[in-house]
């Protein structure tokens, strides 16, 4: 019989650029997370966090940087690089063994302090193959936006409510980076970054500081009313070169299914009540929805404009504005996770959706045009 | 709770420099090795663990992507673990908890590093940050050096005497080192070519340090069910250990060293062991430096504070002594970081399956393995055992 593992508190740092160091703002979600649930950093078993190197932090071993400022001193501890939804499941599995009962959960990025992503990204490239093309994050998605927009019938304006949807909603999220009142018009005249991705198509760069406390089912129901249980994850890897892909489809389904498996759930649409994805590019996240299960392929465009997924519709995504609105490129995965907490535990403020949200989805990907998916289901 | 968790099948690719081929390649070779040895395939993996040393290291950033396809991991979960000089232990823990979790059953585990294609003395620098600690942080040895002086001036220790000790450990390694087909350095030494080697930084002379190796090591991990229908030995995992302290070098005291003997303390916890240097019959100790060796003896329990350059002149670490330590040559010999601690673990299932050709040591049953890494930051050990 397997333990249950719930989420206990969450807290989240503002995405705009700050003047607090990285280890201020370590310190202070750790912090808040502790208070909040009213202990100390002698009663966390264990610390599992998401941060990444030289490039993201400008430090090597950036869990070495923060790792007292993280409350993990003298502590069993770890790090996952990449993708932060990953330390969240390792925290899960170290709490059903038994060997700990509470796991703090640590997802990092100070985004002002590092090269643009496409600087970044394009290090993911082979030195042989791939980087003397110049490749990079918007490379590829604007390669995989043509695909699709071609395979699917998805319309350049489908795409830009995407925009129009999530940097919407972000005006009722206070840590946002980025916000507007948006109109189609204006998203698709923004200038083109790669053919047929524009500006306003493409996530900023940002700040993302973010702490989960995960607890066993006994110690959950001690420190809060509102335990936020742990229900399934999944994930998958894609190919290397783009040429080896089908980039209309990926893994995203595969590791969805490891989810919903593992979570009893047959028919996503109507059980996953609100859904956090990972868009850095809008016309993403109209593909994550078919790859989720949420409409049949080459339906996102289609699924959008039903309004199903605006906040006072039958399946809200991204009420807090995604990551269009926020982008701490190795923190957002978690950062998705925090928000669908508060949409479950019902203090999302004036973002929370109009609908009763017993089921939550988060969705973290990085790597070309979605090489690295992970999904995570909590519910109340 | 729980489930028992097994090694079941390790590879290793001979260490060194590997400029023949790619990195992926590379990382295949042992992945390949891996899957040879248990018997298994692809197919029968539940999930991939991957992690390197930072990405200045080789110069591509986030490399689980570039190495999907070698890894095998196409279609399938995968998890990146990085902890720096831990990260090949962290790897194995890693791959331990997704299979006691019930999460998965079968989890392949791989480190690598080419460090023939960067810097790693550069990479190492930028661990320290760049205001206090950079202008003066420069590689691995100088941090090394100094524990080393911390440690023989807070015991008394006679510098001769450390010297010898530390001379003893250097000769006894690269003799060992040459029955082990991997290893990087396979060149006897004597005492009086340790001592009279050039410094590199004082203490530490050529031979008390590490060389910089290419390579891959791969290890698959079990739950009890798979391994009961599986043919060969496993290496059941008994106790693991992990702890970190002080990120700024200044507050933190390496010779009393509490997260090192934290760790211990875990792991033997864990394993039910009381008396480590009886209970044990073989350590693959992380020993990138001759002296921290002698202070890792003594951390992890197997004598006392200070007494560790007697002990191993009385021989108790050597092959024949009491607990014989790094029988492949240890990180001394062969050193290609990201995947250097899970090396040491893939030596101690090796030893405790008796199947670790010329440099078995007669009998294993209980051998431990460990991962040190950050600035003198981070330890972690994992003991395997031959009985459930």
């Amino acid at each position: 019989m397997m333990r249950r593992v719930a989420i206990v508190e969450v807290a989240l740092s503002p995405a705009g650029e700050s003047a607090d160091n990285y280890l201020d703002q370590v310190y202070r979600v750790c912090r808040e997370v502790l208070d909040k649930a009213g202990i100390t950093r002698e009663d966390v078993g264990t610390v599992v966090s998401a941060s990444s190197d030289v490039f993201h932090g400008g430090v090597s071993c950036a869990n070495a940087y923060y790792w007292d400022s993280g409350a993990a001193f003298l502590k069993n501890g770890t790090r996952q690089d990449g993708e932060s939804l990953l330390a969240f499941s390792y925290a899960v599995m170290r709490i059903l063994t038994g060997h700990y009962d509470t796991a703090l959960v640590l997802g990092l990025c100070k985004g002002s302090e590092n090269p643009d992503n496409d600087m970044i990204t394009h290090f993911f490239t082979d030195p042989f193959y791939q980087r003397p093309l110049g490749l990079n994050e918007t490379v590829a998605a604007g390669l995989q936006m043509r695909a699709y927009l071609e395979h699917s019938g998805t319309t350049e304006e489908q795409c830009a409510r995407v925009v129009v949807k999530n940097l919407g909603n972000a005006l009722r999220n206070p840590n946002a980076h980025r916000k507007g009142r948006l109109d189609v018009d204006t998203v698709l005249r923004s200038p083109k970054v790669m053919d047929p991705l524009k500006e306003l198509e493409c996530a900023p760069k940002s700040e993302g500081f973010v702490a989960l406390l995960l607890a066993s089912e006994d110690k959950a129901k001690k420190l809060t009313k509102r335990p936020v249980w742990f229900r399934g994850f999944g994930s998958s890897m894609d190919f290397f070169y783009l040429g080896d892909r089908d980039m209309g489809s990926g893994v995203l389904a595969q590791a969805a299914k490891r989810a919903y498996d593992m979570a009893g759930i047959r028919d996503p649409v109507k059980e996953i009540h609100v859904a956090e994805v990972t868009e850095p590019y809008a016309f993403q996240e109209l593909l994550w929805y078919e790859g989720l299960g949420f409409c049949g392929p080459g339906e996102g465009g289609k699924f959008l404009d039903t309004g199903a997924t605006a906040p006072e519709g039958s399946l809200p995504v991204n009420p807090s504005g995604g990551v269009l609105a926020a982008n701490p490129y190795v923190s957002r995965g978690l950062c998705r996770l925090a928000e669908v907490t508060l949409q479950i535990r019902g203090q999302a403020g004036e973002r929370q959706v109009d609908r009763e949200v017993e089921t939550g989805l988060a969705h973290g990907t990085h790597g070309f045009a979605g090489q690295f998916h992970a999904v995570a289901v909590v519910g109340a | 709770m729980a489930r028992a968790v097994a090694v079941v099948g390790v590879g290793q690719t001979r260490y060194g420099n590997r400029s023949e081929m790619t990195y992926p390649d590379l990382v295949r070779e042992g992945v390949q090795a891996a899957f040879a040895d248990a018997g298994l395939g692809p197919e029968d993996v539940d999930g991939v663990v991957f992690g390197t040393m930072p990405s200045m290291m080789e110069g591509v950033a986030m490399t689980h992507f570039y190495f999907a396809d070698a890894l095998r991991a196409v279609g399938k979960p995968l998890m990146k673990t990085e902890t720096c000089g831990t990260t090949g232990m962290s790897l194995a823990i890693t791959g331990y908890y997704w299979v006691a979790s019930g999460m998965a059953d079968v989890v392949l585990v791989v480190g690598s590093e080419k460090m023939h294609e960067g810097d790693s003395q550069a990479t190492m620098s930028t661990v320290a940050e760049p205001f206090f600690f950079r202008p003066f942080t420069s590689g691995a040895p100088g941090i090394f050096s100094m524990l080393a002086q911390m440690w023989m001036d807070r015991h008394g220790i006679p510098e001769d005497k450390a010297r010898d000790a530390a001379a003893r450990v250097s000769v006894d390694h690269h003799r060992d080192a040459l029955d082990n087909p991997y290893a990087h350095i396979k060149k006897a030494v004597t005492m009086e070519e340790v001592k009279g080697a050039p410094v590199i930084v004082y203490p530490s002379r050529l031979w008390d340090i590490c060389p910089n190796s290419d390579g891959a090591c791969a290890v698959i991990f079990a739950c009890e069910e798979k391994v009961k229908k599986m043919s060969g030995k496993p290496a059941w995992v008994k106790g693991i250990g992990f702890c970190g302290d002080e990120y700024w070098f200044g507050d933190s005291d390496k010779v009393s060293w509490d997260g090192a003997r934290e760790t211990a303390r875990q792991a033997y916890e864990m394993a039910g062991i009381r008396d480590p240097l009886k209970e044990l019959d073989v350590a693959e100790i992380y020993n990138p430096f001759t002296y921290v060796e002698l202070q890792h003896y003594e951390c992890f329990g197997f004598c006392e504070a200070g007494t560790a350059p007697d002990r191993v002149l009385d021989g108790t670490f050597s092959r024949g002594g009491e607990l014989p330590c790094d029988p492949s040559g240890g990180v001394l010999c062969s050193n290609p970081i990201g995947a250097t601690a899970l090396v040491r673990v893939a030596e101690a299932a090796l030893q405790v399956t008796g199947r670790a050709g010329e440099r078995q040591v007669e009998g294993a049953r209980l051998a431990l393995s460990h991962g040190l890494g950050g600035v003198a930051q981070f330890n972690g050990i994992m003991i395997l055992g031959a009985e459930q």
